[in-house]
C-alpha cells in the first residue's frame, strides 16, 4: 500500500499539489486523471522521491519513504519523457538499468530476455534505440521499468505520441501485469484509458483531488444521467434519464421512433460536472 | 562503486559510438598540435641570435697593453659585440644562455705576443655550449682573423719587432750559440740598418700560429623548448581536455533533458553516485586522450619529455582538475546548446590567455600576468615543466596545487548546484 498524507508542493507562487490524501491498495491499477498542469507528474515525482513535498508524507507501507534505496528497488518508473540511451541498443539499455538495480549476470540475462519478450522487441534487441519508431521506444521505456521485476509500477502518460497499434500493445501489457499482481499507478489525461485500465481513479485539477473511487461509482456519483438522442423528422431531441432502457421502451410506445442514440456518462462528464470544464480545456 | 563503474562504462560506450564526438575528442587536438607545431617551427625552438653581431662576454685576465689592444681591436669589429665581465659571471651567464659565449684572454697573452720567436702562441679561451657549433666556428674564425691582424701589425712595427727580437735573444740560453741566435742578431742588425729607409711593409715572418684558440665547453641550461612540437603537444593535450569536458558537460545535460537522469534518480542510486560516474567517465576519457596525444607527440613528432614520471603525474593532475569544471558547466547550462556554447566560450578565453594558442614564452609581460587566472596556463606549465622546462618537483608544486585547488573548488560547487537543482 502507498499512503499519501496531506501532501503539498509549490514551485514559487504556483501551487502544484494542494494537500491531497489517499491510499493506493496493493495489486490495483490506480489512475490519476486530470488535464495538463493538474499536478499528476508532481504527485508521481513525490511518489518516487524525485521531489520532496513541502509538507505531508508519502509512504510505502512496510517499506518506508521513497528516498530509501530499498524502496526504490521495488519501484519501476516509466517517465513521460522517453528515458533511453539512443546510442545503445535495446538490450544494452535494459542491461545497464538492470545492473544498476543489482541484477547479476544469470538473473540479468533472464530478466532482459523476459522484458524484451514482454514488450515484443526481442527481434529488434540489437538495434540501436535511435533506429526505433516512437511506439517501439515507448514499449522499451516500459520494459526498462520492468526489468528488475518491481512490485510497484509507475507509468506517467505512457501512451503519449503512440500509434494505435502500440497503444493497444501497451494496454495489453498493463492488463497482463495487473493479472500478475503488480500495483500500478497510471497517470493520463485520456479518460478512455483510465476507464479501460484502472480499478480506481483519482481526479486531479489545479493540485486538488476532486474525487476518488472506482470508475463506476465516480460515474454514478458525478456523471449525471444518461442521455437519449431521439432522431425525428424535424430534428433531434435530447432526453436525460436515470434509466435509459425504460425510457426508450416508453418512447417506443408513445411515438414512432425513426432512430435514437444513447449517451452514457463517462469520466469526461464526471470531470465536466466536477470542474465545469472538459479535460482538454 | 559498482554503480559508478556501470554508469561510467555506459558513458564511455556512448562516447565511442558518437563518431563526431570521438573525432573532436581524440583527433582534432592532434591536428591542432601538429598545425601549430609546423607554424611555430620557424620561430620557436630555442633562442637564436637576433643581431648579425655575435654577442659575447670578454675577460682580459692578462691585462697588459698588448691584451688591451687586442680587446680594443675586437671591440671595433662589427662582427662582435663585447661585454666585459668576470670569468665566473661569464661562465654562469653562458650556461644560462644569456649570451652565446665568452672570450677569455689568458694570462701571458701579452708576453707570448712579445716572445713570439721563442715561446708558444698567445692563447685565448672561448667558453661555449657544445651544441652551438655554428657560433663556435664563427667565433674561432673571427678570433683567428683578428689574431692574425694583430700579428701582422707586430711584424710591420719595426720597434715592436726589435723589442720582440731582443726579448727573445735574452731568453735564449747563453751557452747555446745556435743558428736562431745568429739569425736573430742578424735580423736585428738588418732592422736597425734599414730603420731610416721607407717602411714598405714587406718585413715579416710567415709560419707562426697567430693565435691559439682553446675551446671550453659550457653546457647550457635549456631555457627554450627543443622543438616547436614540445610546445604544441602540451597545448594539444589542453585542447583535448577542453573537448572532453565540453562533451561530458553536454552529456549530463542531455541526460537531464532526455529523462534518463530522472530514471537514474528514481533508481536505487544516490546523486553522488551519478555525479561520480560522470566524473569518472570524464576523467578516464581526459586521461586517455591526454596519453594518446602525448604518445603521438613522442613517437611520431619526436617530443622527448625530460621526465616521464613528472609527465605522468602532470597528465593525471591536469586531467583530474578539469573534471570539476565539466561538472560546473553542466549545472549552469540549461541545454546542450548552451553548455556547448558556454563551454567553448569560457574555455576559449582561458585557452587564449593561458597559452593554448600563443605559447606562454612568446607572451608579453602583461599577458603573462593575466594568464595566471587561466587553468589552461597551469595545465600547460605542469606539462611543459615535465617535457622541456626541466622543472624540479618543488617548481612543479605550484601548478599542481593550483590545478588541484581549481578542480576541487569547481567540483564542489558543481556538485552542490547539481544537488540543489535536482531537489528543487
Amino acid at each position: 500500500m502507498i499512503r499519501f498524507e496531506n501532501i503539498k508542493k509549490s514551485f514559487g507562487k504556483t501551487i502544484a499539489v494542494d494537500g491531497i490524501s489517499f491510499e493506493i491498495e496493493p495489486h490495483e491499477v490506480f489512475g490519476l486523471l486530470g488535464p495538463n498542469g493538474a499536478g499528476k507528474t508532481t504527485t508521481v515525482n513525490m511518489t518516487v522521491g524525485l521531489v520532496k513535498p513541502d509538507s505531508g508524507t508519502v509512504e510505502f507501507a512496510g517499506l518506508g519513504f521513497p528516498k530509501n534505496p530499498k524502496v526504490r528497488t521495488k519501484i519501476g518508473v516509466a517517465p513521460q519523457t522517453l528515458s533511453l540511451y539512443d546510442e545503445l541498443s535495446g538490450q544494452e539499455n535494459l542491461e545497464c538499468f538492470g545492473k544498476l538495480y543489482g541484477l547479476n549476470s544469470g538473473k540479468l540475462q533472464q530478466r532482459v530476455a523476459w522484458s524484451l519478450d514482454f514488450v515484443g522487441l526481442t527481434e529488434r534487441k540489437d538495434d540501436r534505440v535511435k533506429a526505433y519508431s516512437g511506439g517501439m521506444k515507448r514499449r522499451l521505456n516500459l520494459a526498462v521499468a520492468l526489468v528488475h521485476n518491481p512490485d510497484y509500477l509507475i507509468l506517467d502518460e505512457p501512451t503519449v505520441g503512440v500509434d494505435p497499434q502500440s497503444r493497444n500493445a501497451i494496454f495489453e501489457n498493463i492488463e497482463r501485469l495487473k493479472k500478475n499482481g503488480c500495483t500500478i499507478i497510471y497517470t493520463t489525461h485520456y479518460m478512455e484509458e483510465a476507464q479501460r485500465l484502472c480499478d480506481r481513479v483519482g481526479i486531479l485539477d489545479k493540485g486538488k483531488l476532486l474525487a476518488l473511487d472506482t470508475v463506476d461509482v465516480l460515474i454514478k456519483k458525478h456523471g449525471g444521467n444518461s442521455a437519449i438522442i431521439i432522431e425525428k423528422d424535424d430534428g433531434e431531441q435530447k432526453i436525460e434519464t436515470q434509466n435509459p432502457i425504460e425510457e426508450i421502451i416508453k418512447l417506443q410506445k408513445e411515438t414512432k421512433l425513426s432512430g435514437f442514440r444513447l449517451l452514457n456518462p463517462s469520466l469526461e462528464t464526471v470531470f465536466l460536472n466536477l470542474t465545469g470544464r472538459t479535460l482538454r480545456d | 562503486m559498482k554503480s559508478i563503474w556501470i554508469l561510467a562504462i555506459k558513458d564511455l560506450r556512448i562516447l565511442l559510438r558518437d563518431k563526431s564526438g570521438f573525432f573532436f575528442t581524440f583527433f582534432y587536438p592532434i591536428l591542432i598540435a601538429v598545425f601549430f607545431g609546423v607554424i611555430f617551427s620557424g620561430s620557436g625552438g630555442g633562442s637564436r641570435p637576433t643581431k648579425s653581431a655575435l654577442s659575447v662576454y670578454v675577460i682580459d685576465e692578462d691585462n697588459t697593453d698588448i691584451s688591451k689592444k687586442f680587446v680594443e681591436t675586437l671591440s671595433k669589429s662589427e662582427d662582435l659585440e663585447l661585454t666585459p665581465i668576470s670569468l665566473e659571471k661569464a661562465q654562469e651567464e653562458v650556461r644560462l644562455g644569456n649570451k652565446a659565449a665568452y672570450i677569455l684572454i689568458k694570462k701571458g697573452y701579452g708576453k707570448a705576443r712579445e716572445n713570439m720567436f721563442t715561446s708558444s702562441s698567445p692563447a685565448v679561451e672561448i667558453g661555449i655550449d657544445p651544441a652551438r657549433r655554428a657560433e663556435a666556428y664563427l667565433l674561432t674564425g673571427l678570433l683567428l682573423q683578428y689574431g692574425a691582424q694583430d700579428l701582422q701589425k707586430a711584424f710591420t712595427d719595426r720597434n715592436l719587432m726589435r723589442k720582440q727580437i731582443k726579448t727573445s735573444l735574452r731568453q735564449l740560453p747563453k751557452n747555446e750559440s745556435n743558428t736562431l741566435s745568429d739569425f736573430l742578431s742578424s735580423m736585428d742588425t738588418y732592422l736597425a740598418d734599414t730603420a731610416s729607409s721607407a717602411d714598405n711593409g714587406s718585413g715579416g715572418f710567415k709560419g707562426f700560429e697567430p693565435l691559439k684558440v682553446e675551446e671550453k665547453e659550457i653546457i647550457r641550461q635549456r631555457i627554450g623548448p627543443p622543438s616547436s612540437f614540445a610546445v604544441t603537444f602540451p597545448q594539444g593535450v589542453m585542447w583535448g581536455i577542453i573537448a572532453c569536458i565540453t562533451t561530458f558537460a553536454v552529456s549530463l545535460i542531455s541526460e537531464r533533458n532526455k529523462g534518463t537522469l530522472t530514471r537514474l534518480l528514481t533508481g536505487p542510486l544516490k546523486s553522488y553516485q551519478i555525479l561520480g560516474s560522470k566524473a569518472l567517465a570524464c576523467f578516464l576519457t581526459t586521461i586517455s586522450v591526454s596519453i594518446f596525444i602525448m604518445m603521438i607527440g613522442v613517437f611520431v613528432f619526436g617530443v622527448k619529455p625530460a621526465s616521464y614520471l613528472k609527465l605522468g603525474i602532470g597528465l593525471i593532475i591536469v586531467s583530474g582538475s578539469f573534471v570539476g569544471l565539466m561538472m560546473l558547466l553542466s549545472v549552469i547550462s540549461k541545454s546542450e546548446r548552451s553548455a556547448s556554447g558556454i563551454g567553448w566560450a569560457v574555455l576559449m578565453v582561458f585557452a587564449m590567455i593561458g597559452g593554448g594558442m600563443l605559447p606562454l614564452f612568446f607572451m608579453p609581460d602583461w599577458l603573462k600576468a593575466l594568464s595566471n587566472i587561466s587553468p589552461i596556463k597551469w595545465g600547460i606549465l605542469a606539462l611543459e615543466g615535465a617535457i622541456w622546462r626541466d622543472f624540479t618537483f618543488s617548481e612543479l608544486l605550484q601548478p599542481y596545487l593550483i590545478l588541484t585547488a581549481f578542480g576541487l573548488v569547481t567540483f564542489i560547487i558543481g556538485a552542490r548546484l547539481f544537488r540543489w537543482s535536482e531537489q528543487s
